[in-house]
């Protein structure tokens, strides 16, 4: 008798073997622990998958479903790459450089969650420039705060839209944790983490014409661009 | 560059207005029968419905109730100051709003305020910021809980909300020192579960 009745019932019927609860319950204890960084990769790939069950075959994604998925992954490619760049560039220390950990590893694992949902439908890694924001920590910051704000929105703009309710019910649970992101980073960066008492949706135009304005999607390998690449997503 | 400018005015619609119109068509629905009741029956239905969209309102009306309460009785009376003071006084504001579209939306339906013994956590700073924490977390769980019951207008309406509780949830972990985003994928709660959670805290019917 609760609002989770009927993915209750999916679950179970999607957990034959019990592997999903024996996953999830080890996934709680490891998350909630001090082994947050080691198990996050892992752990998000499970919950996703765990919860999205029957459109693990990207066969089984609607067509509009796959391309939503397929643009939320090229956004946590995007934020992947750029703190795992900015962590292996050295340039970040103290609290912005423990808070980065988690949160790198948790967009890593958002894309391995992502990629092994859309299996063979899944897009390529594009190849970024992050224009030297990851190798100081003031500009660092004040780009990973524009970037998790403009995945709140695109998460918020598309999950209406989403028609697997499993899916929904996993992009639901990401929206929220970019959204902590996002408030993370603001407080690191010195501004407020939550300005407006409600946040408001972006539509995918919008979102790609302000990825776009970044040039952190590059043409061609940084490696052509400049004499000597640094780093390279 | 990256101009964050960009993304705030990519749309600057007033949220709660949108909120209440959405919903005004289904908040006659709500039987009025005790407010647990009601909660427990969220779900039941196969398929959204703007019934179910009221009922899910008044779940969310109790943590919104619970919020600005808690709120409002710590910075009377916990001494808070700092960082901790600002959040409190930006999450009230934030709070009451939220409260105030939902109330809207459920119109002569939605529940009375409720009463609320908080205890110490209202009382001393280090208490209200562990019980903020909890009761941040719950909201987002309790929203997130829900997505999947919803019709998609009164979703879109919600998922306004949920990401500034995230926000919040985020900030005052922050300033505890504690890990802002603890898990990968938030975990979604049950109706049940939150009701548990909020009178665990201190809201008494």
């Amino acid at each position: 008798m609760s609002g989770h009745d009927s993915f209750d019932e999916f679950l179970a019927a999607a957990d034959r073997d019990g592997a999903i609860v024996e996953t999830s319950a080890q996934l709680e204890a490891a998350l909630s622990r001090r082994r947050l960084l080691v198990a996050a990769a892992a752990g998000a790939s499970a919950v996703l998958l765990t919860q999205a069950g029957p459109g693990r075959a990207a066969g089984g994604l609607s067509r509009s479903d796959t391309s939503i998925l397929n643009y939320a992954l090229v956004l946590e490619y995007l934020q992947a790459s750029f703190y795992t760049e900015a962590e292996r560039s050295g340039a970040l220390s103290g609290k912005t450089a423990r808070a980065v950990r988690v949160v790198g590893a948790v967009e890593r694992a958002h894309v391995e969650a992502f990629l092994k949902l859309l299996g063979p439908d899944a897009v390529k890694r594009p190849l970024f420039d992050f224009q030297g924001t990851t190798e100081q920590q003031q500009p660092f910051l004040k780009t990973a705060v524009a970037l998790e704000d403009l995945a709140v929105a695109a998460y918020k703009g598309q999950a209406p839209k989403l028609r697997s309710r499993a899916v929904l019910a996993a992009a639901v649970g990401i929206h929220s944790v970019e959204a902590r992101h996002a408030a993370w980073m603001r407080e690191l960066f010195g501004i407020k983490p939550a300005v407006h008492a409600f946040d408001q949706p972006a539509s995918r135009a919008s979102i790609n014409q302000v990825v776009a304005s970044t040039h952190f999607i590059a043409r061609q390998p940084r490696t052509k661009a400049r004499s000597k690449p640094k780093y390279t997503g | 560059m990256v101009r964050s400018a960009a993304t705030e005015d990519l749309a600057n619609e007033a949220g709660s207005s949108r909120l209440a119109l959405l919903l005004a068509a289904g908040a006659g629905a709500a039987a009025a029968t005790p407010l647990f009741r009601r909660l427990l029956r969220i779900g039941d239905a196969a398929a959204a419905s703007k019934a179910q969209d009221a009922r899910i309102l008044q779940l969310v009306l109790q943590l919104e109730y619970t919020q600005v309460a808690f709120y409002e009785q710590a910075l009377h009376q916990a001494s808070l100051e700092g960082e901790l003071r600002d959040f409190a006084q930006t999450a009230l504001g934030h709070e009451r709003q939220h409260l105030a579209a939902i109330k809207r939306a459920l119109g002569a339906k939605a529940g009375k305020r409720p009463r609320f013994e908080f205890g110490q956590a209202t009382k001393n700073s280090e208490a209200f910021r562990a019980t903020a924490i909890k009761l941040e977390d719950i909201a987002v769980s309790g929203y997130n809980g829900q997505a999947t019951n919803l019709t998609a207008g009164t979703l879109a309406a919600a998922a306004e909300i949920v990401s500034v509780e995230a926000r919040h949830a985020a900030w005052v972990r922050a300033i505890a020192g504690e890990v802002a985003a603890p898990d990968p994928v938030d975990k979604p709660l049950t109706a049940t579960q939150v009701a548990a959670g909020l009178r665990a805290i201190g809201l008494r019917t």
